[in-house]
């Protein structure tokens, strides 16, 4: 049908997209508008007058025409508008209404248990600890046997351990500690050149809990270990009043009571005067003024025995502490199971961002 | 384990004066913590914990002993009668190593029924009377001092007794009434009918004392810990008598408290003795341990004097023999728990009270050891995805096998990969019984719960492990997911929000991953409403070891900037074009090419889409001339349109 139209017009609308691209700003989309859809002397009026004076038998397909074409043009316009519309608007500073606050750039969060293990990590770098990590899944030899673990202590059943179907010897670690036996026997043939071992290994451990309040069948560990010449209970207690001062302010005291891992000899359990209160005795403490905090103790002469380490020349500590407990000591977190739900409100307000 | 205060009070009479709350504190600073404190009539009574080297400290004799050891207070003294013991009444054989020693004496029973306070004792510790003198009596006695024993209806016992391992297809009824079917492993009791108890963890019900019993057979015996635990373990079977046993009775006992069960029954039943007797003999006491000064004072974190840990380990009733730089230390025949020379130093340290260990930091023996770069980029990665707006979180490792086939994994779907490999044994339910192999489910499941609490936009990483099932067993992978969920929400008001789209999360994962792992997949998820993303962590840039990379000059003469207008068929990738342009101008100076303008859509022919190709050319040495840019812009053009460009009208 484009015969019917003046070949004014069809030069016009071949120009037309060039002709608005190059429009820069609004005002040229305005006076191109103008030009080709205005009331007067535009191409469009002068369709208009085509279509008027254009014989009856032609009126239908022209008008047909002359519409779709107008029709095309005012909606090209009308999105290159838009486009630079939002442009300007983008561009912005000069139309911003300074009554409203400034927007904020996105920002999400860490998680707090990660958040939590990163601090543990920072307090210990200064003492030169390193970070070392282990599989989830390990075999019995590193969770249990090279831990002095009995075989038959009830820890390895599999009421309290997940054990692969296909793989009968591997299982989910328990704890962080096999990370200990991996690590002694592979630092155990340098460790002269090297002059000990001192390493912290936060990670996941599995063990076999309904999933409630308290209980989680995936949570997370920090252990710490270190050996070296003439190491005894005065350096574990020396380290920790460090370590739990940098965490829990500088006037948390500590205690030391007897307790057994089968991997340590002696043994303590390791409290701290109650952050939340002072230790003046609230909910949190059950009005002891202390909090349970980790497990600790000198390392057993099996275990290093077992890794290929000398225990009558080198001696050392080990501690192991559960990241959600004492997450949840800190934030007065009431369950558990908060820190696997990942909601994004609870994450930014307890994880957060250095 | 529950202690009655008076009872504990009657073995260390000097405990009479000292608070309760001071009597939980001493107790947790010697190592067993007071879970809790409750009064009952007429008494107070302690929850106390125990831990599992400590069987010895199983009753209120064992606590006593070690506060007679802390406080410096004399225990009072156990004076059992002397129950003169003649022939065998019933013979007893002892072939198993396992049950050395049996001490046994038979009783007819009298009239008499279990005291007030033996019976208030009992419910106390939560352990009602049975109203029946030879149980309680034996529970009495276990409470109290420790030592298992039982008593059976020495009627129903039919000729010699032993103490053997179990037969292959015996059964025994336990006193709970349910049939066991025994192991050769099992340790039982049996006459010459077979089994009448299951050794060290719970008689039998066929021989169990009622209220028609005349004659009672007793029984005080000691049994190898190990084997009780197995088979009370195997039975899942844990009782106050398998509890005892299984850390570790005292031998010595055995007689004793067989003397102790059989003066009750005389007292409370008026019961008759008919005769006492012992099979067997006490093992042999373990070889002494040696703790040399060196090692104490190193343990200890000062010097102690030999002498004041002579005295700490013979308050505990351990033999001491002073020698020349240590201490010869015979454990009593009640701690199974003192092996080596470390055991006996916690000892000493414990009895000083730990809170008298010095507190001083460990030296620096060697360099410090750097943070691994893996351990260094995950921290990098979550830091960096966290200040991009994502949330990180944290979720199970292990998934419904559902779950599982949703998402094919970071690698996609692996030949080798059979999650036969990664399937728990004992999960906790079908819906965590694989290893994941993808976090992406993890994530999904994640997301929709956000959504479904209203959270418009939803940005969630997780950086774990992921596994491959292959033969010998599930190989883990570090692997970081992305997911991008709702609105793309932006906090300005002057922009308008929409749907996520995969360029955006692409765009991160560009600003992420090396140039060299292109193989970046993006899920579409459920109408788009998702989109997830997932890598190993092999693929991602690691932060440099160089602190500065070596210096690279930058040129100081001015840049040309040319733009070409190009239509392109719409499948064309701008990869392609990318090589084509730079592959043409190898050895130009060209500093940058980019896509700075798409334009799909009106004024072009349908199939086709418009690039808008940014080329800059800058030189090190020299500012460059428009005839040669021109040559080069004619040669970038020339290899567009080897691929189909042509300049836009």
């Amino acid at each position: 049908m484009d015969h019917l139209l003046p070949s004014e017009i069809a030069d016009a609308d071949r120009a037309f997209p060039e002709a608005l691209a190059a429009c820069g700003d609004l005002d040229a989309v305005l006076r191109l508008k103008g030009a080709y859809v205005g009331r007067e002397a535009s191409h469009a009026a002068r369709l208009m007058e085509l279509l008027k004076a254009a014989p009856r038998e032609q009126k239908r397909d022209l008008g047909a025409v002359v519409n779709a074409l107008k029709n095309r043009w005012e909606e090209a316009l009308k999105a290159r508008q838009a486009e630079l519309e939002a442009v300007k608007k983008a561009a912005g500073g000069a139309t911003w209404d300074d009554s409203l606050p400034p927007p904020l750039p996105a920002r999400g969060a860490l998680h707090p248990l990660n958040r939590l293990m990163d601090s543990l990590v920072d307090v210990f770098r200064p003492l030169g600890f390193h970070v070392e990590e282990g599989p989830e899944v390990e075999t019995e030899e590193h969770n249990f046997d090279g831990l002095n673990i009995p075989a038959d202590h009830p820890a390895r059943g599999s009421a309290d351990t997940f054990y692969l179907a296909a793989h009968p010897g591997q299982l989910l670690r328990t704890h962080t500690s096999p990370v200990q036996v991996r690590t002694l026997k592979q630092l155990a043939p340098e460790i002269h050149a090297k002059g000990g071992i001192r390493f912290l290994a936060p990670g996941r451990v599995y063990r076999k809990d309904e999933i409630d309040p308290t209980h989680s069948p995936m949570f997370h560990q920090v252990e710490g270990m270190l050996v070296g010449h003439g190491i005894g209970m005065h350096h574990l207690k020396g380290t920790l009043e460090y370590a739990l001062r940098a965490l829990f302010g500088p006037h948390t005291e500590i205690r030391l009571r007897p307790s057994y891992f089968p991997f340590v000899e002696p043994g303590c359990e390791v409290d701290v005067s109650c952050p939340l209160c002072g230790a003046k005795g609230c909910r949190v403490c059950k009005g002891s003024g202390w909090v349970e905090i980790l497990g600790a103790g000198l390392i057993h002469p099996n275990v290093l025995s077992f890794a290929g380490i000398d225990p009558g020349e080198w001696s050392g500590w080990a501690f192991g502490m559960g990241v959600e407990r004492m997450a949840m000591m800190l934030s007065q977190t009431p369950d558990l199971r908060l820190f696997f739900e990942n909601d994004q409100r609870f994450l930014k307000a307890m994880g957060g961002l250095d | 384990m529950w202690i009655e205060r008076s009872a504990l009070a009657a073995e260390l009479p000097g405990l009479a004066t000292l608070g309760t709350r001071s009597l939980a504190e001493t107790l947790a600073s010697l190592g067993f913590p007071v879970d809790a404190m409750e009064a009952r009539p007429g008494t107070e009574v302690l929850d106390v914990d125990i831990t599992a080297n400590r069987g010895d400290a199983m009753s209120h004799r064992g606590l006593a002993r070690d506060l007679s050891a802390r406080l410096q207070h004399p225990l009072a003294p156990l004076a059992p009668p002397s129950v003169a013991e003649g022939e065998p009444r019933i013979p007893v054989h002892l072939p198993a190593a396992a049950c050395p020693i049996y001490a046994t004496a038979l009783l007819t029973l009298g009239e008499g029924r279990t005291p007030e306070a033996a019976q208030a004792f009992l419910a106390a510790l939560g352990a009602s009377s049975k109203q029946l003198p030879a149980v309680d009596a034996s529970n009495e006695l276990l409470h109290r001092y420790g030592h298992p024993t039982h008593a059976f209806d020495a009627d129903q016992i039919r000729g010699a007794v032993s103490v053997r391992m179990a037969r292959p297809g015996e059964a025994l009824v336990t006193l709970d009434g349910v049939e066991r079917k025994l192991s050769p492993e099992d340790l039982v009791i049996a006459d010459e009918g077979g089994p009448i108890a299951l050794a060290g963890v719970m008689g039998g019900d066929g021989t169990k004392v009622t209220e028609g019993t005349l004659r009672v057979l007793l029984e005080s015996a000691w049994f190898d810990p190990r084997r009780v635990r197995a088979t009370a373990h195997r039975h899942g079977l844990h009782t106050d008598a398998s509890q005892r046993f299984g850390r570790g009775a005292d031998p010595a006992m055995a007689p004793v408290a067989r003397d102790l069960l059989v003066q009750r029954l005389q007292e409370w039943s008026g019961a008759t003795l008919e005769g006492a007797w012992t099979a067997g003999a006490l093992p042999a006491p373990p070889a002494p341990v040696d703790l040399p000064k060196d090692l104490l004072t190193r343990v200890a974190g000062e010097p102690l004097l030999l002498a004041e840990a002579a005295k700490a380990l013979k308050a505990l009733g351990c033999g001491v023999e002073a020698e020349p730089g240590h201490l010869r230390v015979q454990p009593p025949t009640w701690r199974h728990d003192l092996l080596l020379p470390e055991d006996l130093a916690e000892e000493v340290l414990r009895l000083r009270g730990y809170e008298r260990i010095p507190s001083v930091l460990p030296p620096l023996e060697g360099p410090p050891q750097a943070l691994s770069p893996e351990y260094l980029q995950r921290q990098a990665l979550a830091r960096r995805l966290a200040h991009l707006g994502f949330h990180q979180t944290v979720t199970y490792g292990f998934v419904s096998p559902e779950m599982d086939a949703a998402c094919p994994g970071p690698l996609g779907a692996e030949a080798d990969d059979d999650p036969a490999g990664r399937t728990l044994a004992n999960p906790l339910g079908q819906e965590y019984s694989l290893l994941r192999r993808s976090l992406v489910p993890s994530l999904m499941a994640t997301a929709r719960q956000n959504l479904k609490q209203g959270q418009r936009e939803v940005r969630l990483f997780e950086i774990a492990p992921t596994y491959r099932g292959l033969a010998d067993k599930p190989h883990e992978h570090w692997t970081v997911a992305l997911l991008w969920a709702g609105e793309r929400w932006d906090a300005d008001p002057e922009t308008r929000s929409g749907p996520v789209k995969a360029k955006h999360l692409l765009g991160i994962l560009r600003d992420l991953v090396a140039p060299e792992a292109k193989q970046v997949r993006v899920h579409p998820l459920e109408d788009g409403a998702f989109l997830a993303a997932e890598l190993h962590l092999t693929a991602f840039r690691r932060p440099d070891a160089r602190i500065i990379p070596s210096y690279v000059p930058h040129s100081r003469f001015p840049a040309v900037e040319r733009d070409l207008s190009l239509v392109v068929e719409q499948g064309l990738p701008w990869q392609g074009m990318d090589e084509a342009v730079r592959t043409a101008l190898q050895e130009v100076p060209l500093a940058d090419l980019t896509c700075a303008d798409l334009y799909q859509g009106k004024g072009l022919e349908p199939g086709t889409k418009a690039w808008l190709l940014r080329l800059t050319f800058q030189a090190p040495d020299r500012t460059l001339v428009g005839p040669e840019v021109d040559a080069w812009v004619a040669r970038a053009l020339a290899a567009a349109e080897s691929l189909g460009a042509r300049l836009r009208a």
